[in-house]
Formats: structure tokens, C-alpha cells, sequence
């Protein structure tokens, strides 16, 4: 079968390059109908639990994703110039589309409620529509001072910064929007500050950044690959031919992605990146072993026939194996690395079948002086670094310090192995900018004056089912006894949007009914039912109830003792502040009221001003389910996931009242859910990607030892990696979570070239030392060029300004580093010491 | 003179064409006169039991239930008394509204909340504030003042004058100018519609139905639509009644924590 394909490929080169020519470009034409998507609320699929839950809060509260956008002033905000140009940008913001206007929240938009003289309550606009004097600027303050909703949300309590809480359509728009905001803000005069934040805004740009870096990073990597291929071969024409491997590989495998209809997420921008050290791996080895057999004067045909038969072997089984780590991430439930990893494993694959396909074609139509001029170069030891002096470090080091060498290991991987306890699993979409990007600015500055730019939501909910049995009971036993209550019943609708709507329904119909009635006992029925609606509908408001309140408020106060939650805004807030200003403004009567008849007629009075619907972002028209508005100074997933800690904790200690459950939602909540689900995906795709590769290594070595063996440098380097991340403090996060597949792919590619290799000429020398010195010639340049190449080949992506792509450059360079010392240290040296065990299974073996 | 032709056409509409031709000449300042007459002023006193429903965006209905009173001081369009008492839902059962409309300057208004026994004199900083939560305004159920505005005929078509009022004072208000479609028969006020900046859309108050109660036409049925939140209100009025004779004594603090049943109680048929 390989020896068809290759003597095809040989003996027809130009058919072999027009034919990948075409299909490529074919593919890669699909590249067009790109659809990027950042929203990190998709690394759940839309009908997980959780997320549901949160769109769901969304819509029952009226809640929009929210860009903040924070005005600072050193000399303070309170004088006319900082608030008329908060009124202006309010407004001006409220003109751009996308932006959900009604709901745009600052001192501009919301009503002041003050005492003006005894017995009088004044409803008015907080910052009044006209020209403004500084007298005006210190009465607002006095007047924000009282109201505790307000204070440390929409202006700091040190009086140095105010917010505009921007509601948005959707959160794609984020930074188109930010953008406009943006403008807006720099033709205000005066010596104010503003800065643009929160999580939408955040995960919106670092979309738009990242669709950037695939257009610079990825090629950026190629073009270092390419560089650093020359140095070792020298010759432009023999090296395009990995790069046109990779190239191909990269936009077939996203012209597939993208043709088949995916997003392109933050992972699947990644692919090129990934593939396209593997893509070139396999060339290398090609490239490589052809440069040391090719001698001046040999016929090119045979060289090639003689490396790919050499490297077929190999070259299939670390495709096999890295295909299958990646392959792995498909049983991680989150969607979008799903479709990573089996991209990515489509992507070695297909380098696989370039490699041994395109190349040989490739290198068949070279002229035959560049190749004899090549292998004159080679002959005279042209490479620029010569990679001889490690590799005889490496030898001596596994061959006369074997079991010194061991011992080391044993130590690092102790090591190591304390590293991996020390890890934090913590991720936040706004630190994957650098620290001096303007959104980690923003969220800085914004976080010190504010009680936090980042929100969750805690919702409390009624269960109001039994309520609703024992009313239908009733109801029901009311129209056993009069036929014109049957009548009333029949004519209800089939069903109702909720208990709430039935019972307004009953009262509604019985009091018409009792308008027509003329019967003394169609009379005296009709008046039990609308008794009967009535008393339903006034105990159903559950959270009317000082007890629901006392709860609500209680809670609130043991979370703001947790140190985590800036501040929380919730209906009983609003009701004490309320309640407070009709009974004339003193502190003592911040209090809730006495009873539901008291609150509902304190909401009543609050209804009659400027912004009646912001009571629904905290209680439903039903009063059965209450949102509790936290503000969190930081987006950290596990400050988030203290939060959730402190909250069980209290229901521990403090029951939930009966039929009260309670749920979460808020875009920083959801973040800690997909993480979770990343760790534990991740952590399950690793160990099955694992026992899946040592069962391949198994099979294609038909040797348990040899399967051991291979999957030694990859244990230790990923047990090395994730050990130096722990100690380092580096946090676990989603692109840490993924390079374990890669540490996986990469680390047993050079262990199965070395043991492939080590076994063959083994089999060919019986001696061991000569074996070794054989393997540090050929194979051992082949791995270490790899190495060197990768390693360096993705340094430029230090450069992006985005943190991911930071963390996927330096850990390229360390997987590659590790995994090659570790496949050129550890793995001979342990052949050194159990050279007989192994050596004599594998001589038997070969000759059976 | 003016109540006189309103009742010709309603009774009538023989007079239709000798209207139609007169309606010709008739200036902007008396339509609107004639309109917010016909919306806001019909017989010295009136009486409507209202239902008020709102329902927003994602279809949840609220409901609140009260009687009206109102009685017109002077001759002439002016100022107003209003008392509303609140029945449903139960548990805002007794709250009372006294309004003082003043066309000169801002009304007094009262509040009464029977759970905490507290009267309060409210102080708005205008009238465009949410009517108890729904998405009328104060200023719709009272009235507008015609000062307040330049009216300007912007067309008149088969069946309506169609009228453009932009405010004098524009910092005192939300909309950019608004728009009304009064009936050329009626006078009946029978849409309205508020633009923001940009000629957006956003407000709308349609009459939706109309009876002639006590020789007046009055509108039965009213619905303001929030087109920024997709929500709604429906407003019906029943058990209307004009001229009941109401004395002065009924718009008293006092009536707020005593009503004044014998007016608030339905009339009977």
C-alpha cells in the first residue's frame, strides 16, 4: 500500500502537486464564510442546565449583558462640568443603536427621592435637565449620599468616579459599541477620565484581537519555522516543502471547519497554531534523514524511496497517537473544544498524507542541482548550529550516567508531582489581555472606586404549587355548589401563564359577575370566589412578606462580611429606602416594612416615578422570585466560586424557607460553570487519551515494554509542565487546559521516532553502545532540529498582546524542550540500564 | 356654543357636509382646544370605574382596579380636581390619590397608603412619571396643558386633523414632539404618537373604544404602548357617569382617608 503511493507520488510529482494545488484552494475558498464567536457563554451547549437557567433569569428580570463605562475624576465628580458631561454622555449613549436606551443606568437616568418639607415625599430627576451650577453638583452628592441603592454603583463613595451601566441587545455589538462610547468620550471637555469595561466588552475585543493574531501570529510562526528550517538545511526550495505541507494542512482544516458550518471560537482560532508545528514535525524527519542518506551522485528516486520507507513507520504510528490525544477532546462536554480537537486530528492526519505523499512528489521535481547541491552542503557540515555538541552531552549523559541521570528524573518528577498540588484552577476572560491593555486598565481603576464591575445574580424562588392545588380545590368545591360558579369555571381559559395570572383572572371574573348577577345565591357564590381570589392573591406574593425579605436581607449581610461580594442590590434595598422616605427620611426607618399590605403600598409609591420597570430586575410582578444584584470586584472564577461557597454555607447554617429554591445566573457565574466543566473535561479526555495511546503504542510495537517505554517522556513531561505551572502560580486556565492534549500529541511523536529507530537498528547492530551511538546521529539530529524548530518556531507569539496566545507560545517551547530532552536522556538511558530485559524480548521477537 | 356642535354631530351627522366645509376653515389652536376639551373636560364632573392592565414584554399581566372622580373648577378649561381611590389588588386596597391639576403651575398632589396611615403630599418634578407603574403618565390621565406646546396642522385627511405638538420648553420633557390624530367628527384625541431624537418612535396612546355616555363621547377603552419595552397598558373605563353634581368638599385631604362612598359608589342603571 505505501510502496504504491509513494512510487505514484514519485513518478508522478507534477499530477501529485496540481491535484493538492487544487484541492486546497478548493477548501481554503470556504475560509470566506468565517463566522467568529468569542462568547464564552457558548463553551456550554445551549441546552446545559445552567446556561438555561441564566438566559431564563435574564429574560424574567429584564436583564441585559452590561459594558460599564466609568467616568473618574482625582478632583471629584461633584461639579457641574463632570456631571453635565455624565448627563451628555448619558444620553449620547443612550442614541447609539444596539444599545437597550430605557434601560441605560446613571445618576442621569434615575430618579432622587427626598424629603421636601414635613409630610411631603419629592420624586425628581437625580441630576435636574437644565444647566447645572456647582451648587447644584454639591446638592446631588448630598442627595446620592442617602440613597444606599445608588452608592458605590453608579458613583464611588469617595466621590471620584461615576458609572453608566450600558445595556446591550446582544453581546456581540460589545465592541463595536465600546468603540462608539469611546469616541464619544474624547470630545468631552474637562479633566475627566473614562474607561470602558466588563465582561462582554472583554470577551467582544479579545474576539476582534484575535481574529488579528490569526492573521499575524500564525503566519508570524510559520515564517520562524521557515527561517530556522534554513538555518539547518540551507536550501529554500527543499524547506518550502514543509511549509507548503503545513499550509495546506492549516487552510483545508479550517476551510473544512468553516465550510461545515462552525464558529470559528477562541480554540478553533488556535488550530493553525497547532498544526502547523505538527504539519512540519513529520517533514523534518523526512527532510532531515534525506539530507544524511542523499549522497552527491545518488539517484534522488532511491534516496526517497529509502527515507520514507525508513520513516514510514514512525511517521504512522505518532500521527496515529496524536491524532487520538486530540481526537480525546471530543469527550470533554464543551462544544467548541470538541470541535477543536477533531479538527485538529483531522489536521495531522491530513499532514500525515501530505507528508508522505506531497513531499516525495515534491522533492522528485526539484532540479537535481539543488539537490546535489544540498547534498554537497550537508557532506561539508554547512549547518549553521551544529546540534552535535548536545547530542554528545545527551550520550554521554545516557550511556556512561545512566542511572545518575534516572535519579534525576525520579527528583524532578517528585517535583513535579508537589507542583501539581500547588495548582489553581482560575481563569477570567479580562486577564486574557496584558496588564497595560486598556480593558485591564479600565477594570483596575473601575474595580478600586466601585463595589465591582463584574456581576452574578442569586435568585430566590417560590414554589407556589401547593398554593395553587389547595386554591383549586377550593374553587372547585365553591362550583359543586352553585351552577353559575360551574359556568364561571368553564369559562376560564385552558391554562395560565402562571398562578398568578389565574388568580387575577378569577377576581377580575368574579367581580364582573357579580355586577350581572341578580340571584341572591349567585351573589353570595360569586363574593366567595372573589373572596376567595382575593386572599390567594395577596398571600401569594411571597416575597411582599417581611419574613421573605428578612431572609433575602440577611443573606446579603452575611455576604458582604465574605469579603468577596463588593455589594449587593436586591427588592428589600429598594423597599427600606422607600419606606424610609415616606415615613420623613430618618436612618431608624431603613427598615422593612411590618407586613406585605405595607410593602405593597410602599412599591406603589416608588411606581409613580420616573422609572417604575427597575423594580422587576429584582422581583418578578408576582413577588414569587427575587434576584439578588451582586457587584464583585473581580472576575475571578474562583472568587466567583467563593461566592457560590459562601452562599452554601449560609443555607447550610440558614434553611432556605419551605418551597424556596434557590438558582444562580450572571456571566461571571457562568464562567466558573464552563470551567468546571473544562477541568473535569479536560482531566477525563487526558487519562482516556492516555490509556488510549499506550493501547496504540502496544499494538504498533507489539510489545508491552516498548508501549511502557513510549509513554515515559510524555508522562514526565506532562507531570513536569503542569508541576512547573503549579509552582510557578501560574493559573490553570482554558488554554493550559488544552495544552495537555498537545504536551500528549508532541512528547510521544519523538519517543516513537526514537524507540521505532532505537529497535530497527538495535536489531541490525545487537549491541547496545553502538546501537546509542547510531541513534545520536540520524534520529538524534532529527529530534533535536524538531525541538529546536518548534520551540523557537513559536516564540513569536510572545508578542501577541493577548495572554492566551502568550501562555500557548511559551508552553510550545517548554513541551518541545522538555519532551526532547526527556526522549533523549531518559529513554536511552533507562535502554542503558535495562538494555538486556528489553533488548533480548525484542531479539527474540525479531527472530520468530 | 362649543359642547353644542359636539352634540349636533354626535346626535346627528346630517350636518356632516355643512361640517366638513366648516372644518375647512377651522385653525390649529381650536382643534387642540376642541380635542383636549372632548379627552379632558366633558360635563362640570365625572366618574369612571378603571381596570388598568399591564402587561409587559414577555406577556405578564399586573392589574389594579380604581374608581375616579373628577370635577372641572371655573367655566372655562382649566383647573382640575381628581380623587382616585385604589380597590385591587387588595393589598394596595384604600390608597388614595388627591390631585390638584393647576394650569399655571404644578399640581399638588397627595398620596394616602391606609397600611402605614400616612398621607403624603408628593412633589413630582413633573408629570411624565409612571401613573402607578403602568405605562401611562400622570400627565395622560389628567391632561397636558395646550400652553405647553406649538401646535402645528400637519394634515388633514379624510377623517382626522393630524397634529404636531413640540414642546416650548424641551428640557422638561422625554419626547422630541408628538404627534395626535383627532377625529374631525368627534374631536375624539384617537392616537397618539411620541418621537424621540431621530424621528424614533417610541410611545404610542391609541383610543380603542369609544361610547356616548350622558350625550358625551368618551373613550372606553385606552392602550399606551412603551415601544422601548415592549409592554403595554390597557385601560377600561366603566360605570361612567358626567354631572353628578360633585361638591368641592370631596377633593379634601379629609376624603383621603375617609372616601366619599356616596360618589365613589356605582351609579345605578
Amino acid at each position: 500500500m505505501k510502496d504504491k503511493i509513494m512510487h505514484f507520488s514519485i513518478e508522478h510529482p507534477k499530477r501529485v502537486l496540481w491535484f493538492t494545488l487544487l484541492i486546497t484552494l478548493l477548501v481554503a475558498s470556504q475560509i470566506a464564510r468565517i463566522h467568529i464567536d468569542t462568547d464564552p457563554e457558548n463553551m456550554l451547549p445551549e441546552e446545559q442546565h445552567d446556561r438555561v437557567v441564566h438566559n431564563q433569569i435574564k429574560e424574567r428580570f429584564q436583564l441585559y449583558d452590561l459594558i460599564v463605562v466609568g467616568m473618574v475624576n482625582e478632583q471629584g465628580i461633584y461639579n457641574s462640568q463632570s456631571l453635565e458631561n455624565l448627563r451628555d454622555i448619558s444620553e449620547q449613549i443612550m442614541q447609539i443603536e444596539g444599545v437597550v436606551a430605557h434601560e441605560l443606568l446613571s445618576l442621569a437616568t434615575v430618579d432622587n427621592i427626598s424629603q421636601e418639607g414635613p409630610g411631603t415625599i419629592r420624586f425628581n430627576w437625580m441630576l435636574p435637565k437644565e444647566e447645572l451650577t456647582d451648587d447644584d453638583a454639591q446638592q446631588v452628592q448630598a442627595n446620592v449620599s442617602r440613597l444606599p441603592m445608588f452608592l458605590d454603583s453608579l458613583v464611588s463613595s469617595d466621590g471620584k468616579a461615576a458609572a453608566v451601566y450600558v445595556p446591550i441587545e446582544s453581546k456581540e455589538l460589545s465592541h463595536e459599541i465600546s468603540q462608539k462610547i469611546q469616541a464619544l468620550t474624547s470630545q468631552l471637555e474637562g479633566s475627566d477620565q473614562y474607561h470602558i469595561t466588563g465582561l462582554p466588552v472583554a470577551e467582544d475585543t479579545f474576539g476582534i484581537e484575535m481574529f488579528k493574531q490569526m492573521a499575524i501570529s500564525a503566519p508570524l510562526a510559520g515564517l520562524a519555522i521557515f527561517l530556522l528550517m534554513w538555518v539547518f538545511f540551507r536550501s529554500f526550495s527543499l524547506i518550502t516543502a514543509p511549509m507548503l505541507v503545513a499550509m495546506s494542512t492549516v487552510l483545508v482544516t479550517m476551510g473544512l471547519l468553516i465550510g461545515a458550518g462552525f464558529t470559528v471560537h477562541i480554540m478553533s482560532s488556535m488550530i493553525p497554531i497547532f498544526l502547523m508545528p505538527i504539519a512540519v514535525v513529520d517533514s523534518i524527519h523526512i527532510l532531515s534523514e534525506f539530507a544524511e542518506i542523499h549522497k552527491p551522485g545518488a539517484r534522488v528516486k532511491d534516496s526517497i524511496r529509502h527515507v520514507v520507507g525508513n520513516l514510514f513507520q514512525p511517521m504512522l504510528f505518532t500521527s496515529i497517537t496524536s491524532a487520538v490525544g486530540f481526537a480525546s477532546l471530543a469527550f470533554t462536554p464543551i462544544p467548541p473544544v470538541q470541535v477543536f480537537g477533531l479538527f485538529v486530528a483531522f489536521g495531522i492526519v491530513l499532514a500525515f498524507l501530505l507528508t508522505i505523499i506531497f513531499i516525495p512528489a515534491y522533492i522528485a521535481v526539484l532540479s537535481p542541482e539543488s539537490i546535489e547541491k544540498l547534498a554537497q552542503k550537508h557532506a561539508g557540515n554547512e549547518s549553521a548550529i551544529d546540534l552535535r555538541g548536545p547530542l554528545n552531552i545527551f550520550h554521554t549523559l545516557s550511556g556512561k550516567y545512566a542511572k545518575p541521570a534516572i535519579s534525576a528524573a525520579l527528583a524532578i518528577s517528585v517535583f513535579s508531582f508537589l507542583g501539581i498540588q500547588h495548582i489553581q484552577i482560575n481563569d477570567n476572560p479580562v486577564r486574557w489581555f496584558k496588564e497595560d491593555h486598556r480593558i485591564r486598565v479600565a477594570d483596575k481603576v473601575l474595580n478600586e472606586h466601585f463595589a465591582g464591575t463584574y456581576d452574578a445574580y442569586l435568585v430566590l424562588k417560590k414554589d407556589s404549587s401547593a398554593q395553587e392545588l389547595s386554591f383549586d380545590e377550593s374553587l372547585h368545591a365553591l362550583a359543586e355548589n352553585n351552577p353559575a360558579v360551574k359556568n364561571l369555571l368553564s369559562a376560564a381559559p385552558e391554562s395560565f401563564r402562571d398562578f398568578s395570572e389565574k388568580i387575577s383572572w378569577y377576581v377580575q371574573a368574579s367581580d364582573d359577575a357579580l355586577f350581572e348577577a341578580t340571584e341572591e345565591a349567585d351573589i353570595e357564590a360569586f363574593e366567595s370566589v372573589l373572596m376567595l381570589a382575593e386572599k390567594a392573591q395577596s398571600s401569594s406574593k411571597y416575597f411582599a412578606s417581611p419574613e421573605a425579605l428578612a431572609y433575602v436581607e440577611n443573606l446579603q449581610a452575611a455576604l458582604q462580611g465574605g469579603g468577596v461580594v463588593g455589594k449587593s442590590n436586591s427588592f428589600a434595598d429598594l423597599v427600606k429606602t422607600v419606606y424610609r422616605e415616606l415615613q420623613g427620611g430618618e436612618q431608624e426607618y431603613y427598615r422593612l416594612p411590618d407586613n406585605a399590605r405595607q410593602t405593597a403600598q410602599t412599591v406603589l409609591s416608588y411606581q409613580s416615578s420616573h422609572r417604575p420597570n427597575d423594580l422587576w430586575h429584582f422581583v418578578t410582578p408576582d413577588y414569587n422570585e427575587v434576584a439578588v444584584w451582586m457587584q464583585l470586584k473581580s472576575g475571578d472564577n474562583k472568587d466567583m466560586a467563593e461566592v457560590i461557597k459562601q452562599v452554601n454555607a449560609y443555607i447550610e447554617s440558614n434553611p432556605l424557607p419551605d418551597e424556596v429554591s434557590l438558582e444562580w445566573g450572571g456571566l461571571t457565574y457562568i464562567n466558573v460553570i464552563w470551567q468546571d466543566a473544562m477541568v473535569n473535561g479536560m482531566l477525563y479526555s487526558l487519562m482516556g487519551a492516555f490509556v488510549m495511546v499506550f493501547a496504540v503504542m502496544v499494538i504498533l510495537f507489539r510489545s508491552v515494554i516498548f508501549g511502557v517505554l513510549a509513554m515515559i517522556p510524555l508522562s514526565f513531561t506532562i507531570a513536569f509542565i503542569y508541576g512547573l505551572i503549579g509552582w510557578i502560580g501560574k493559573d490553570y486556565d482554558m488554554p493550559v487546559a488544552v495544552l495537555s492534549s498537545l504536551t500528549l500529541g508532541l512528547s510521544v511523536d519523538f519517543a516513537i521516532h526514537f524507540l521505532d529507530r532505537a529497535r530497527t537498528i538495535q536489531s541490525e547492530t545487537g549491541d547496545w553502545k553502538q546501537t546509542l551511538s547510531l541513534m545520536f546521529d540520524e534520529p538524534g539530529i532529527a529530534i533535536l532540529r524538531n525541538a529546536v524548530v518548534i520551540s523557537i518556531g513559536f516564540l513569536p507569539l510572545l508578542a501577541a498582546p493577548l495572554v492566551p496566545y502568550n501562555t500557548v507560545g511559551i508552553f510550545l517551547a517548554s513541551i518541545m524542550a522538555a519532551s526532547c530532552v526527556v526522549t533523549l536522556i531518559l529513554l536511552p538511558a533507562i535502554l542503558t540500564v535495562l538494555q538486556n530485559l528489553i533488548f533480548k524480548n525484542q531479539t527474540l521477537k525479531e527472530t520468530v | 356654543m362649543r359642547n353644542l356642535i359636539n352634540k349636533t354631530i354626535i346626535s346627528g351627522g346630517l350636518a356632516l357636509l355643512a361640517f366638513h366645509a366648516y372644518a375647512q376653515d377651522i385653525s390649529v389652536d381650536d382643534i387642540v382646544k376642541k380635542a383636549n376639551h372632548v379627552a379632558f373636560y366633558q360635563g362640570n364632573d365625572g366618574r369612571a370605574e378603571n381596570r388598568m392592565k399591564f402587561v409587559d414584554s414577555s406577556g405578564r399581566e399586573q392589574m389594579r382596579q380604581f374608581t375616579i372622580l373628577r370635577k372641572d373648577v371655573g367655566e372655562t378649561d382649566g383647573d382640575q380636581l381628581f380623587f382616585v381611590l385604589f380597590e385591587r389588588p387588595t393589598d394596595v386596597n384604600g390608597t388614595a390619590f388627591l390631585v390638584k391639576k393647576h394650569i399655571n403651575k404644578d399640581d399638588d398632589r397627595w398620596l394616602y397608603l391606609p397600611s402605614l396611615d400616612l398621607v403624603k403630599r408628593i412633589s413630582a418634578g413633573d408629570k411624565r412619571t409612571s401613573f402607578v407603574g403602568s405605562d401611562f403618565f400622570y400627565e395622560d390621565v389628567s391632561g397636558r396643558a395646550l400652553t405647553e406646546d406649538t401646535h402645528v396642522l400637519v394634515e388633514t385627511t379624510d377623517t382626522h386633523y393630524v397634529v404636531d405638538n413640540i414642546p416650548k420648553d424641551p428640557a422638561s420633557v422625554e419626547f422630541k414632539h408628538f404627534k395626535v390624530w383627532i377625529n374631525k367628527q368627534t374631536f375624539l384625541p384617537e392616537k397618539t404618537e411620541y418621537y424621540k431624537d431621530g424621528e424614533k418612535l417610541y410611545r404610542t396612546i391609541e383610543a380603542l373604544k369609544h361610547e356616548v355616555v350622558d350625550g358625551f363621547v368618551t373613550v372606553t377603552e385606552m392602550k399606551v404602548s412603551n415601544l422601548e419595552t415592549g409592554g403595554y397598558t390597557i385601560s377600561q373605563m366603566r360605570f361612567i357617569k358626567y354631572d353628578m353634581g360633585t361638591p368641592d368638599s370631596v377633593f379634601s385631604e379629609r376624603s383621603l382617608r375617609t372616601p366619599p362612598q356616596q360618589w365613589l359608589s356605582r351609579p345605578k342603571p
